[in-house]
């Protein structure tokens, strides 16, 4: 494509973010706006290691986790302002990465994301018995303060522009590995490790980096689901789940893309949502079926996802026979 | 194939921009009603969701027999001029998060007078934190977690009496047995290791050492466990006197059978409701698990009596008799009614004022409360429970024994 | 004495573990798919005991088949409508199929079923045995037994029967197999009904101990993970072992250190050893 046209969507796509919560006066969209910005955070994250290096983790809830339990217990012991949570999540989460990282990057393939999947059940096993963290009761934030440090607040507007503040972050953080020699060699250690390795690839060390920034992002979207809804515990934490979702939102808007994950996360809430306040009331569990058969369709027609939909449509339509030259 | 799925993509899209719009009546008055309706727990939300809608058409159309019920004469809420009372159910899916975006929807796009919920207290306390910043008012039937009320909210009411209460009844239970001359000093607790029985089991634990009890054994376990062998298998090597189980639904079905598989049989078998009140529990193994102690602020009752006669709507409904926590969301259902018809109004620091000075006696209730009246904390300080014993197919109260339906059957008859 | 039972204990439910990790073991070890959707076919097995014994007044030795029967039709039209297209695709695309699947299945099964649990009549395979003062249940006593039977059999199915090798052929090299004129894709499409099979008659066992809801997938599944990784991708007799194995640990860790910790010794063990010895008890070390 052109690359005016290019740089005029990428404005739009930046402003409508921007202004989105504005232009409506409904804190019902607010809020399905934030949950968007949420999901689209973790999904983009996931897809440095998942979708750039290839290394499907299903266990990336344990980040998540840290990320989340960290603001509240500080809330929750100290009465402190959650916001110191955050660096402790995150160092936290880098802790775990490199535990898990260093012992598990030998393994290929399934045995990787089997080994995540235990970890992530162990942790949060032993989270839901741990009386320090709540064990099964789980850590509850202030529910109304007069502190802004608290971080609560009525409306979702503030809560919006942390999140898509922190995505820019993590999309900015993309583009530039994507761009780099780092993003080289994780697009060859994800077409074949054994070829990147014979051609000096440090893929071990490189899977570790990448996993580790992946970890940090993460955490940081755990830290911020905490503040906004106020609760944590072992299920909305590290429950398998969310890990699941993540892995979804991404695949679905196109794994090892750019802007992937937001655009999964863009139409997957909402439709989640729509058919669960459409469908959920009558509770014949409609709503999963529907996001069941969507999964299977994306996976058996377009495991690219969207992105990639949309790549092969416009390369058809658009660009009549030969792709165009970027200058 | 492409066409096929670019059409799929396409309606995909489609969908989710789709929105539907109801229409109601102008002057109907909108209750959202926040229950898990799919998941594990769903046969309970949406029995108590029934429970609900039969009240509801009890208040809104004449039903013979129920003119002695706050509002039963079925006209609406006199208070309102008549106005009918329009149930939202949604779907929380057991998830605080998503508990949470939908109680959002009912407030602001529903724009519904008041709530009630939630089941899980892990639902309840996210759900509840969304109507405090809104002020709109939730009704709590059934959740029974502590802290739900010690957040200084000032939004939230609970009808139910809550863990402490329960451990109380238990431990007041075994402690008169001892006076009658049983023998009661161990005893063992098994619980499932959520945010439930964690908190019941912590109030049980604090009781039963006030009252001299001795804990022999203190077992949490995974809920949806596959097998719970070496659990019983505990329990026939410590002997305690009476065993307090806190588990729901599939987890009291397993316990019930690898008893009688391990051909184990305390004295006192005390179930604390969720998974033993539930139906399935009662037709799966009720025959061999004849003479477990329930609490339960519900009985059917005898014939002719108010409660019967909720339970034979109930049963025309479901096809099954009302269990305990549907009846407790039920008569929360009932009290919000009343609170709203006395207000006058479906603003809600008026519905809020007229939750604040509720004084229902229990002649006005179907359920073994004292009464309702709420403290500064939203706690309804006149909740009470009976202890039940299944006999038959059917839980009789025993507990306490001044009016109680029948005597204690000790010990645990089991299956035999 | 109390040992010997809890010990009893453990194997019989470890049996019950084996039986219906046979199958997932067999479909991961043949083409490298992880079945998310494993835990919904013993689900489904189990509705099919119910269905058979309720509705259709089956006896007992027939609602096993009727499951068996039925779970490998499914388990073929699987292949052909879904992993055939993902199967040589990235393991994204794999996971997902599969996951999608779990949730069509496990609501269909709701929405058809509802939410209430339902059981098996019981002590339909008769009463508890009594060996010297240990205490045997018998729907379990039965389930180890025919796993038992089903391991051995599948095994000596893949490794002596002419079917067996054309299925291990295509496990190994498809292409070659192709020239030798054997079809991988209907050998694949056995392959999945077998373990559908498998699964189907393990929930019309374990539906005779076990209360049955259309989310009981959930835990069943993921012991099926633990165990056919414990025993090796794979290897049929690999899962046998280590469901005993499992079943034994986690009864002996309920029983002395404490219920909620026999899930934290069964994961512990099984990040142990995935660190140290990845191809699991008797897999190949790939």
């Amino acid at each position: 494509m052109n690359k005016s046209i290019e740089k005029f969507l990428w404005g739009l796509l930046i402003l409508a973010l921007l202004v989105f919560p504005i232009s409506f006066d409904n804190p019902y969209y607010e809020q399905l706006g934030s949950l968007v910005l949420l999901s689209a955070i973790s999904a983009s994250a996931w897809n440095l290691i998942g979708g750039y290096a290839g290394q499907v983790s299903v266990g990336n809830v344990v980040f998540f986790g840290a990320g989340a339990y960290m603001p509240l217990l500080f809330y929750h012991i100290w009465g402190i302002s959650p916001l110191w949570g955050f660096p402790v999540g995150v160092v936290v989460s880098l802790v775990i990465a490199i535990l898990i990282g260093i012992p598990t990057f030998r393994l290929s393939g399934h045995y990787f994301s089997m080994a995540t999947i235990a970890v992530a059940e162990l942790i949060r096993i032993v989270v839901s018995n741990w009386d320090f963290l709540g064990a099964s009761v789980g850590l509850t934030g202030p529910a109304v303060s007069d502190r802004w440090s608290d971080l609560v607040f009525r409306s979702s507007m503030p809560y919006y522009y942390m999140f898509l503040f922190t995505l820019f972050v993590v999309l900015l953080v993309t583009y530039r590995i994507e761009n780099s020699r780092f993003g080289y060699y994780l697009r060859a250690i994800k077409s074949g490790e054994r070829a990147a390795k014979s051609l000096g690839v440090p893929v071990s060390r490189y899977k570790l980096y990448i996993f580790m920034i992946s970890a940090v992002f993460t955490s940081l979207a755990g830290s911020l689901y905490a503040v906004k809804f106020g609760f944590i515990d072992p299920n909305s934490g590290f429950g398998l789940l969310i890990s699941v979702n993540m892995i979804i939102i991404a695949a679905l808007g196109g794994a090892g893309r750019l802007l992937g994950p937001l655009l999964g996360a863009i139409v997957l809430i909402p439709l989640q949502s729509e058919t669960n306040s459409l469908f959920g009331g009558g509770g014949t569990g409609i709503t999963y079926i529907i996001n069941g058969a969507i999964i299977m369709l994306i996976a058996c027609y377009e495991p690219g996802g969207l992105l990639n939909l949309w790549d092969r449509i416009s390369a058809k339509y658009f660009s009549k026979g030969a792709p165009k030259d970027d200058a | 194939m492409n066409f096929l799925k670019n059409i799929s993509i396409i309606g995909l899209f489609l969908l989710t921009f789709a929105s539907v719009q109801s229409s109601y009546a102008a002057d109907d008055v909108k209750i959202g009603l926040v229950y898990p309706l799919s998941g594990t727990s769903a046969s309970v939300g949406k029995a108590t969701v029934d429970a609900c809608e039969i009240a509801a058409k009890i208040i809104n159309e004449p039903t013979p027999g129920f003119e002695d019920l706050p509002l039963g004469a079925g006209k609406g809420l006199p208070g309102l001029g008549g106005a009918k009372l329009k149930l939202i159910p949604v779907d929380t899916q057991g998830n605080p998060g998503e508990g949470q975006a939908q109680t959002l929807r009912l407030i602001t796009q529903e724009k519904v007078s008041s709530l009630l919920g939630a089941y899980h207290s892990a639902v309840a306390i996210t759900t509840t934190a969304v109507a405090e910043r809104y002020g709109v008012p939730f009704v709590i039937g059934d959740s029974v977690a502590a802290n739900i009320t010690e957040r200084g909210f000032k939004w939230t009411f609970r009808v139910t009496p809550i863990a402490s209460d329960f451990a109380q009844s238990y431990i007041q239970f075994l402690d008169e047995l001892k006076k009658n001359g049983r023998t009661v000093n161990n005893i063992a607790i098994v619980f499932e290791n959520t945010d439930y029985g964690v908190s019941v089991s912590g109030t049980v634990r604090n009781i039963a050492k006030q009252f001299g009890l001795n804990i022999v054994a203190d077992l949490a376990y995974n809920a949806n466990s596959a097998d719970v062998s070496a659990q019983v298998l505990q329990l026939k090597d410590k002997k305690p006197d009476a065993v307090i189980f806190i588990s729901y639904t599939a987890d009291a079905i397993l316990y019930a059978k690898t008893m009688k598989s391990l051909d184990y049989m305390p004295p006192v078998l005390i179930g604390d409701d969720a998974g033993f009140s539930d139906f399935a529990f009662i037709n799966s193994v009720g025959n061999i698990a004849q003479g477990v102690v329930d609490r339960s602020a519900w009985v059917v009752g005898p014939k002719g009596s108010l409660s019967y006669k909720i339970n034979e709507l109930f049963k025309a409904k479901t096809g099954r008799d009302m269990d305990d926590t549907s009846a407790r969301g039920m008569q929360a259902f009932f009290v919000l009614a009343d609170a709203i018809n006395r207000a006058g109004s479906t603003k809600p620091e008026a519905i809020q004022a007229a939750l604040k000075s509720t004084n229902l006696k229990p002649e006005q209730l179907f359920m073994g409360y004292k009464g309702v009246k709420f403290d500064e904390k939203g706690q309804n300080i006149l909740a009470s429970t009976y202890l039940t014993q299944l006999i038959g197919n059917q839980y009789y109260t025993v507990y306490p024994t001044k009016g109680a339906e029948k005597t204690l059957v000790y010990p645990y008859k089991g299956w035999k | 004495m109390i040992f010997l039972q809890v010990l009893v204990s453990g194997l019989l439910i470890g049996a019950v573990y084996a039986l219906f990790s046979s199958g997932l073991t067999l479909v991961w070890g043949m083409m490298n798919v992880i079945n998310f959707a494993h835990g919904e076919f013993v689900m489904l097995g189990m509705y099919v005991a119910f269905v058979a014994l309720t509705a259709l007044h089956f006896g007992v030795t027939s609602f096993g088949v009727l499951a068996a029967i039925l779970l490998f039709i499914l388990g073929g039209v699987v292949y052909f409508i879904l992993i055939r297209r993902v199967m040589r695709g990235p393991m994204l695309a794999q996971i997902l199929a599969t996951f999608g699947l779990l949730l069509v299945l496990r609501y269909s099964a709701f929405m058809a079923f509802g939410s209430d649990f339902v059981n098996l009549p019981e002590d339909i395979l008769g009463p508890s045995l009594n060996w010297g003062g240990i205490l045997l249940s018998a729907p379990k006593l039965v389930a180890g037994v025919t796993a038992l039977v089903i391991t051995i059999g599948m095994h000596l199915m893949l490794t002596k029967t002419m079917l067996g090798s054309k299925i291990l052929a295509v496990a190994e090299n498809p292409n070659a197999a192709m020239l030798m004129g054997i079809q991988p894709d209907r050998m694949q499409a056995i392959a999945w009904g077998i373990s559908g099979a498998s699964a189907g008659i393990a929930g019309a066992l374990i539906a005779t101990f076990y209360p049955i809801s259309a989310t009981v997938g959930e835990s069943l599944g993921l012991i099926a993970f633990v165990v056919v990784t414990f025993g090796g991708f794979g290897s049929v007799p690999g899962a046998m072992l280590a469901g005993l194995l499992i079943g034994v640990i986690e009864s002996l860790s309920a029983f002395y250190f404490g219920p909620v910790y026999q899930d934290v010794v069964v994961y512990a063990l099984f990040v142990l050893v995935l660190w140290f010895r990845p191809q699991g008890l008797m897999g190949k070390k790939s």
